[in-house]
């Protein structure tokens, strides 16, 4: 691991669909499921993203077009170079008899973690949802390796139509879960702090929000309520730590520090 | 745990937040006072705000950190928000850091920050990373530091202002008595060094979206201390002596340097958030292994 800028080539792309894809390099480092790594794109930005895989040789990064930044991840082929550090912030733990809630995007740092839970015969239940059925990324990893899987497509184009959040309850309770582990849109969280909490259903959630140094110092990211730092406490953040935040569902603070 | 008097504020512990680190929000700040910190600095703010530099704007490299974060910050209306906020919940002082783009601005700025009375102005002239936009940093020139000092302290009443300084320019002592002359209540020395460099030797570029940035962290220590040390024999007014303090050793040689506050940064990264509390012990172990019982008995020692 390690803290300072270093570029690697792409080793190789993979295209989920239109908008998405996987980018391989060489495993420059070990994570743990949740962690992040800044990716540097020579004159133009540098971004936090979760890990999405790893394997024996190599480290794989799964984005999203989106905007400027992905949208340019999106132009990079194979032998092109991108900085990239870290691991940087603090992981899920490792639970049995968990489900895996996974929206969007999101899913990628899920990717990781069920991985890890498939390589330590932990038994998990995967929910996952997307737009379209092409941006449900991984699904196939996911039912490999999970004793059930769930999906949901807005446009009803994949498993079943709506969100993530309407049959949560009784998958919960027919699948005798212990444990909820979430990444996706923070809106989706407040709904599943809500859901959870009355009864009591410990679990961990990973957040985003705009950062500039990934090493905890510059503040961007700090929790208001809280007083977390996403990129050092977080960005795997458990019921506990979510507790005072009070900053959960609002619009995130942009580069100047304002909430917009 | 040794206290520390300055100014008329009375601070549980002689280190404070230094501007730029943790110093956006309130929560953040509350924080870093419950680690241990005897005061808190802002982040510098001017009056409509900035977006800053693109990323990477902060980059570890083996002896310090580069940074050309260039002056981020929401604007001078949504801090005052934010000190409001840290004052409701904490009672440690609150120093809130300002840079104008223009002379007048910092005027404006004071005379919009005044309301949230925060426990000092920190004058920030010094900012090595927006010359492109900005041109030469006031704290380059007498003159300019000058004029800025006075018109701060015309629109800053009651509220004591401190002028942060870099070690550049005609000489930090010199500057420093400029700063006490017209006005000044106190100098921070010293503010990131530089500007320095980093290239990526892969894709040949440098590394910063703004190619240079301040040079701060351990590597920049000695610059500090002798800059406070070169102050402490020029002016009456206090010194927080900022730089490159990691250690509870760095921070005793500020002291024995001249500073009556020190400001921890960098130090955030090399020891976490726990550095204030670091410090603090080891500040109190060396006192007590000497005989000692207040700071203001070291300060200024080694100049004897």
């Amino acid at each position: 691991m390690s803290d300072l800028m270093k570029t690697y080539p792409i080793l190789r792309i993979k295209e989920h669909g239109p908008g998405v894809k996987s980018f391989y390099f060489e495993r420059m480092m070990d994570a743990l499921p949740g962690q992040f790594v800044n990716v540097w794109l020579p004159g133009l930005d540098e971004k936090p993203f979760s890990v999405s895989a790893l394997g024996d040789d190599w480290l794989e990064i799964s984005i999203k077009a989106y905007g400027p930044f992905s949208n340019a991840m999106m132009r990079l082929q194979p032998g092109d170079r991108v900085g990239i550090r870290g691991p940087f912030g603090h992981g899920f733990s490792l639970h049995d008899d968990a489900l895996l809630v996974g929206g969007g995007i999101g899913i990628a740092p899920l990717r990781l973690l069920a991985q890890r839970l498939a390589a330590e015969n932990r038994r998990f239940v995967a929910l996952l949802g997307a737009a379209t059925a092409h941006e449900l990324i991984f699904a196939d990893d996911f039912k490999r390796w999970a004793s059930g899987c769930f999906f949901t497509t807005d446009d009803g184009s994949y498993g079943q139509k709506g969100v993530v959040t309407q049959n949560l309850l009784s998958i919960i309770e027919s699948e005798g879960i212990r444990f909820v582990y979430a990444a996706g849109p923070e809106i989706m969280f407040v709904k599943l702090k809500e859901l959870f909490d009355p009864l009591d259903i410990p679990y961990e959630f990973t957040l985003e929000r705009y950062m500039k140094c990934g090493i905890g110092i510059c503040g961007q990211c700090v929790l208001d309520g809280s007083g977390a730092r996403v990129c050092v406490e977080g960005p795997v953040f458990d019921r506990e730590a979510l507790k005072d935040v009070t900053e959960l569902g609002l619009p995130h603070r942009d580069a100047s520090g304002r909430r917009k | 745990m040794p206290n520390a008097t300055f100014l008329h504020m009375e601070l549980a512990q002689p280190t404070v937040l230094a501007s730029g680190i943790l110093g956006l929000t309130a929560a953040s700040m509350k924080r870093v006072i419950e680690a241990g910190a005897g005061a808190v600095t802002t982040k510098s703010f001017n009056t409509e705000g900035r977006k800053g530099h693109p990323n990477p704007s902060i980059l570890p490299f083996r002896h310090g950190l580069l940074n050309a974060v260039g002056l981020s910050n929401p604007g001078v209306d949504e801090v005052v928000k934010e000190i409001r906020l840290f004052k409701k919940e904490c009672q440690a002082p609150l120093f809130a850091s300002i840079f104008g783009r223009t002379i007048e601005e910092y005027g404006e700025v004071t005379q919009k920050l005044v309301e949230a009375q925060p426990d000092l102005i920190e004058v920030n002239v010094s900012c090595p990373n927006v010359r492109s936009e900005f041109g030469t940093p006031f704290g380059d020139s007498p003159q300019d530091t000058a004029r800025v000092t006075e018109i701060v302290k015309k629109y800053a009443g009651n509220i004591p202002v401190s002028v942060k300084l870099g070690p550049h320019g005609p000489g930090v002592g010199r500057m420093a008595k400029v700063c006490e002359e017209h006005g000044a209540d106190a100098v921070t020395l010293i503010n990131t060094v530089g500007p320095g460099m980093l290239i990526d030797i892969d894709v040949r570029k440098p590394i910063l979206s703004n190619k240079t940035g301040g040079v701060s962290g351990p590597a920049i220590l000695p610059i500090a201390v002798k800059s406070v040390y070169e102050a402490y024999e020029q002016v009456r007014i206090p010194i927080i002596g900022t730089g490159g303090v990691t250690t509870a050793e760095d921070a005793i040689q500020m002291i024995l340097a001249g500073a009556t506050l020190i400001g921890i940064g960098s130090g955030v990264y090399y020891q976490g958030i726990e550095i204030f509390r670091k410090i603090d012990r080891g500040i109190e172990a060396y006192l007590e292994r000497y005989g000692f019982s207040t700071l203001d008995e070291i300060r200024g020692l080694a100049h004897e």
